[in-house]
């Protein structure tokens, strides 16, 4: 069996696919996974430096105390607010803008009002910000309004701490993410492929089982394929299977075909030594010639009518509609057998259908419904029926019919040609032969018109 | 009777001409189906014999178009594909009869027969005529039970006028219908054929079967027995 070969063209594999799909929605996952986790992190270390902040300051508040000038802190427990260019820096302003007091640690930052401004906080509000200062990179800072008792003036409680370790601290952290995430994509993808091969595996499975059957290592798809694929598969041994019966059958007929022409040829060679030995071609030569030639006709005919049989295949079939065909098949007949007057009567239920092929349905119409023709003597009655998928048929005539003894023999299958008389019509063999084809069944009887009734129950 | 026979096989050809002319058919043939089809339509013929597979325009075309251009003589189909989508779809498109090849010679002769009769309107292959009776398949003529002896262009005159009974046939139609085309067409001879053949059919002038339609043609005037 060789099957055609599909467009190789066929842009791309299944795996390509499914590869392709998966790897573009790895890349938008991931990327926007690696997003949202930096997001995330970056929110939650500014929010860890602004508490920081915020307790430097109420470290500052706790030990501030006023005096005439401004304030004074003696001892600041941050060792970083006493150490110059620290990067962590202290200020209290007063309500004018005015600085009252700034850490010894901002004491070279030339740190100026003009520069910074900050909004004044409410009593008890913080508020940040971040203040690029020329040669010192970026400062975060907090600022806290409070008052003083015995004081009428509020004050703003500010500190700030330099940038850079926060900001290093974040591109550490990304740089670990991407890191992370890339080693991620390529396990994933590896991951992916090998998932793939192994999900696809039957299909490849699938292809090289054909092709052993191609090359005749096998019979059939072996071994056991995942659910989605069982109908292909058993559709596919099916018509592997058929195709295989079916070579069979025209092996066997070929062999019919020849065997079945030996005999004729050996009687007319026989005659012919005969005519040679100087018996000249008298009555009796003639007469046996003429006799095999009519015998090797029909049996070719019969064999002929049996390789179209053998050429049904019942997958993929469109059913037929019974009744236009008999019609149309009776509508010819009676054109042929116009001397006779035939009233043919066919009771065609509704919607009756042929699951097979049409031509055979033809074949099997023809040959019974002429064999009527032939041998009824004014009418002939067909019904059609169906109960489901069974096409039940019977064709009735008021002919002679067949005598009881003779039906077992008429219908005897595969009743090799060479077995069919001289003279004999063929059609009600061809018919056995094509309702066996399709596992039906078929039936001699008496018709109440008189003659035969074939009834015969299809699929 | 004049026929015609499209066929592409040479050897078949010839032999079915040869075997028709003997029964003294009247032949034209064809080998290709736009030739046949050209004849068909040009000419008047009594019957066709069809292959069904044909070079240049197949058997079932030919028959569809002869039919619908309005010839109505019959049509005989042969086939080498003996199944029955093939027959039904000859017989349905216009032909009448099937012969399944490989066939005998007879079994045209039979087949033709019986068609020229039924096209005449015939059931039987034996034409009835008050006291004359035709066997078309004996090629016999008896009058009141008595046979009598006829020859095959006195027989091919009576078969034709009566399978057109009460109708004028005229004398070129006669000749189209029973000579060739090559035939020397003098009307004498044709004059002298209906004379013998009246002597024959009714010797002492008592039926007179056969008019004379002065200037039109002849006409066979004696109702059939039988229903048509």
């Amino acid at each position: 069996m060789s099957l055609p070969t599909p467009n190789a063209e066929s842009r791309y594999s299944l795996q390509t696919r499914l590869l392709l799909a998966f790897g573009v929605l790895l890349v938008l996952f991931l990327g926007l996974a690696g997003l949202v986790l930096e997001r995330a992190y970056q929110e939650s270390v500014e929010a860890a430096v602004r508490e920081r902040l915020q307790l430097q300051i109420y470290a500052l508040l706790g030990v501030a105390e006023p005096d005439d000038n401004g304030f004074y802190l003696p001892d600041v427990q941050e060792a970083r607010f006493s150490q110059i260019d620290s990067g962590l820096y202290g200020f209290i302003f007063d309500m004018e803008g005015r600085e009252l007091w700034r850490s010894p640690s901002a004491l070279n930052l030339s740190l100026s009002v003009a520069d910074f401004s900050p909004p004044v906080p409410e009593v008890g509000e913080t508020l940040y910000g971040v203040l690029d200062l020329e040669g010192q990179g970026e400062l975060i800072w907090a600022s806290y309004g409070t008052y003083w008792e015995n004081q009428e003036q509020e004050f703003s409680f500010i500190v700030m701490e330099s940038a850079a370790p926060t900001a290093a601290e974040i591109r550490e952290f990304q740089s670990n993410l991407y890191f992370w995430f890339g080693l991620l994509t390529i396990f994933l993808s590896i991951a992916q492929l090998i998932l793939l091969r192994w999900g696809l595996r039957p299909i490849a499975n699938l292809a090289e089982d054909v092709s052993a059957i191609e090359s005749g290592k096998q019979d059939e798809l072996q071994g056991s394929y995942p659910l989605e694929l069982v109908p292909v598969t058993h559709n596919l041994n099916l018509l592997i299977k058929r195709e295989r019966e079916r070579q069979q059958r025209y092996r066997g007929m070929l062999g019919d075909l020849a065997h079945s022409l030996k005999t004729p040829l050996a009687v007319m060679s026989a005659a012919l030594q005969e005519i040679k030995n100087g018996g000249g071609l008298g009555p009796q030569q003639r007469q046996d010639m003429e006799e095999q030639l009519a015998r090797m006709d029909q049996i070719v005919s019969y064999q002929l009518k049996r390789a179209v049989e053998a050429n049904q295949s019942r997958l993929l079939v469109k059913p037929v509609e019974v009744e236009p065909m008999l019609q149309r098949i009776v509508g010819a007949l009676q054109k042929v057998y116009r001397d006779k007057q035939m009233q043919a009567q066919c009771d065609v239920s509704p919607d009756t259908r042929f699951f097979g092929e049409e031509s055979d349905f033809m074949e099997l119409c023809g040959n019974l419904l002429d064999n009527a023709f032939k041998y009824g003597g004014t009418r002939i009655h067909v019904t059609a029926r169906q109960e489901g998928r069974t096409l039940l048929l019977d064709v009735e005539d008021d002919g002679p019919g067949i005598p009881p003894d003779k039906r077992s023999w008429v219908l005897e299958r595969g009743a090799r040609a060479d077995t069919v008389r001289s003279g004999q019509g063929i059609g009600l063999a061809v018919v056995v032969e094509l309702v066996s084809g399709y596992g039906g069944e078929i039936r001699i009887g008496d018709s109440e018109l008189g003659g035969a009734k074939i009834s015969i129950r299809l699929g | 009777m004049r026929l015609l026979i499209i066929e592409d096989e040479d050897l078949l050809r010839a032999k079915l001409v040869k075997a028709l002319e003997d029964s003294d058919y009247v032949v034209d043939s064809a080998s290709d189906g736009k030739t046949g089809l050209f004849h068909g339509l040009e000419y008047d013929y009594d019957a066709a014999i069809i292959d069904l597979g044909l070079p240049q325009l197949d058997g079932i075309s030919v028959i569809k178009t002869l039919r619908q251009k309005g010839r109505i003589f019959p049509i005989l189909i042969l086939t080498a594909r003996d199944n029955w989508a093939d027959k039904v779809e000859g017989l349905d498109a216009g032909a009448d009869d099937y012969v399944v090849k490989p066939f005998q010679i007879e079994e045209i002769r039979a087949r033709l027969n019986a068609l020229l009769r039924r096209a005449a309107g015939f059931a039987k292959p034996t034409l009835d005529f008050g006291p004359l009776s035709l066997d078309t398949t004996a090629r016999r003529l008896t009058v009141n039970g008595e046979t009598v002896e006829l020859t095959a262009y006195e027989y091919k005159v009576l078969e034709y006028l009566m399978l057109h009974p009460g109708k004028v046939v005229s004398k070129s139609e006669l000749t189209e219908h029973l000579y060739d085309q090559d035939h020397d067409r003098d009307s004498n001879v044709l004059e002298v054929f209906i004379r013998r053949l009246r002597q024959k059919l009714d010797p002492d002038e008592s039926l007179k079967p056969i008019d004379t339609i002065r200037g039109l043609g002849y006409r066979f005037n004696v109702p059939p027995n039988t229903k048509r």
